[in-house]
């Protein structure tokens, strides 16, 4: 009964956003299509935390997604779609690779080694004059469907619906128990059999391909890119304040906070244009200091304390 | 027929021989007793067969296969599972998915079979309250769930490493004699280690004693109890 509920509540909430652009107009479509990234971002960046691993990696690979895409077309003469889909390959790849490497690392060292990935990828870029555009970054002959918003708006929901999907996935499977048992318990989970290494690559080269794939939906619904903008720390730090602030762990979390976060952070671009990434900051540490378990952790707490305390009554 | 193996098995830590140069074997469906003094190596003798540590030097055979340096998940996976003296629960799983983390990941269960398993060995060891957090368990009941997702692991040998320490007698004989009895019907070999010698002498049929890393004496208790050398480094010094 309960879960029909909310299966018909979730099937309503997918329905009122995919009809969106039949009552909203170019300007809140775009905000949207921004909120609607950072949420893509936020759940994965979510996804791979459930293990314990903090990436600061996202930007990153969003930014070699978004160059992968842009580069594809523009130098291989790939059909816009196609190159989607190439830069979640692309990035996965990458992904699986470095993986090897850097998941045998744990805590500051594997934070610090991905944010330093991010770093490396952004210089290649800005350095590979004759490939990559150097730092004017790269122009695309055309922008996927025209620009036209209502289109746009729904490839970037198709992307924001297969990260929600994957995370759903995450949360249901056993990659559920893999990941939290290797976040509680290494020596614990060793012993009973995860193998440990194929599951942080498992969620590692998933989320990056997500992340990949969102940056690529991203440059081709702008029609350009720079080493700058595709490798913003933007895509990092508010992403993670989203997902903390709305509770991580969870797929709903991240979602709620990105949300909130999402539609604040258009106001706070206008109002304060080169201090707003400063608000995130403050948010991630006051978040992590006084509300670690984030808005839905407070909001689950509430309701099992209601809930003990209607138990005592009786 | 010898199920594990070991051969001159050697640990040492920058200099400490924790343990020293022991060959052991156990059989299907015994239940062994592994004794010795306050560091005398015996959790470190679990970690080197287990796969959390690697040996120094020697060999371990599982059913003739060759595992020494095989990892630990490989270990459990064939059918080698354990618990641990100091206590490790997954604190953000349930009872029941803590149970279930050692059938879906070593028998590669269904999360809907590897529920029914887990559900069926807690009924055994009544331990109920499956749905709570793990924060909500008494000590008992968090050994309890150790022990389930342990066995939940359906494995071939298991080692209990004091897993009673700090329940009273009771409570630890009648833990281990459900152990001892499903032990028997899948005919899985046990490694106990216990402080608790009422306990050994009860349950188990054959007794190790290791002593400073060494294997220092082996058979039924009643006889090693009263060897000479056993006497004076454990029960000696204990007395
Ligand atoms: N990781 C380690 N590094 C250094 N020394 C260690 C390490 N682990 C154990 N030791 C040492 O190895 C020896 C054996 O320890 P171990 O824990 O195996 O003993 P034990 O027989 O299980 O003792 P207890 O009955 O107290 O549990 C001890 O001297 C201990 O201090
Ligand atoms: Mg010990």
């Amino acid at each position: 009964m309960k879960l029909k509920g909310s299966y018909i509540a979730v099937v309503a909430a997918a329905a009122i956003v995919i009809a969106f652009p039949a009552f909203l107009g170019a300007y809140p479509l775009n905000v949207a299509r921004s909120v609607m990234t950072y949420m893509a971002l936020a759940i994965s960046w979510d996804m791979l935390l459930r293990s314990g691993q903090i990436s600061f990696g996202i930007a990153g690979l969003f930014g070699l997604g978004s160059y992968a895409s842009a580069l594809a077309v523009l130098r291989g003469g790939m059909n816009p779609f196609a190159s989607v889909l190439f830069a979640a390959a692309f990035a996965a790849l990458v992904a699986f690779a470095l993986g090897f490497a850097i998941l045998r690392l744990r805590a500051m060292y594997f934070s610090i080694t991905t944010l330093a990935l991010m770093e490396i990828f952004r210089i290649v870029m800005q350095n590979l004059h004759d490939f990559s555009g150097g730092p004017e970054g790269v122009v695309l002959p055309k922008i996927i469907f025209d620009g036209y918003s209502p289109a746009l708006y729904w490839l970037c929901l198709g992307g924001l619906f297969l990260t929600i999907g994957v995370s759903w996935y995450f949360e249901k499977s056993k990659m559920h128990l893999a990941l939290t048992a290797i976040r509680n318990d290494e020596t614990s989970a060793r012993s009973n059999g995860v193998n440990i290494f194929k599951y942080l690559l498992i969620a590692f080269v998933a989320t990056s391909a997500l992340q990949g794939m969102m940056g690529a939906i991203q440059v081709q619904s702008y029609g350009f890119t720079t080493p700058d903008t595709a490798f913003d720390a933007n895509f990092l730090m508010l992403p993670m304040a989203m997902a903390l602030l709305g509770g991580i762990h969870s797929t709903i979390g991240p979602m709620a906070g990105a949300v909130l976060l999402g539609i604040a952070s258009e106001w706070l671009k206008l109002k304060i244009p080169y201090g707003h990434l400063v608000v995130y900051g403050v948010i991630i540490i006051l978040v992590i200091l006084f509300m670690p378990q984030g808005l839905f952790g407070l909001a689950r707490k509430a309701m099992r304390n209601r809930r003990k305390a209607g138990a005592n009554n009786e | 027929m010898s199920k594990l193996e070991t051969v001159g098995l050697t640990k040492s830590f920058s200099g400490l021989v924790a343990v020293k140069d022991v060959s052991f074997h156990m059989d299907e469906g015994e239940i062994l007793g592994i004794i010795g003094p306050n560091g005398a190596g015996k959790t470190t003798f679990i970690h080197l067969v287990s796969g959390i540590l690697m040996p120094t030097s020697g060999s371990i055979t599982f059913k003739g296969r060759d595992i020494t340096y095989a990892p630990a998940h490989v270990r459990s996976r064939i059918g080698i599972a354990r618990t641990y003296q100091l206590i490790h629960p997954l604190e953000n799983l349930k009872v029941i998915e803590n149970v279930m983390v050692g059938a879906v990941f070593s028998k590669d269960k269904s999360l809907k079979a590897a529920r029914k398993s887990a559900e069926a060995i807690c009924a055994e060891l009544e331990l109920d309250g499956l749905n709570r957090d793990t924060t909500q368990l008494s000590i008992l009941e968090i050994k309890k769930m150790e022990i389930a997702r342990a066995l939940a692991n359906e494995p071939e040998v298991l080692f209990l490493d004091e897993v009673m320490a700090g329940l009273n007698s009771d409570e630890t004989k009648q833990v281990i004699a459900t152990v001892q009895r499903i032990a028997r019907e899948r005919k899985m070999a046990v490694g106990v280690v216990e402080h608790v010698m009422g306990v050994i002498r009860e349950l188990t049929e054959r007794v190790i004693v290791l002593e400073a890393g060494e294997l220092i004496a082996e058979g039924p208790y009643e006889t090693v109890s009263k060897d000479p050398r056993v006497v004076e480094a454990y029960l000696g010094g204990a007395a």
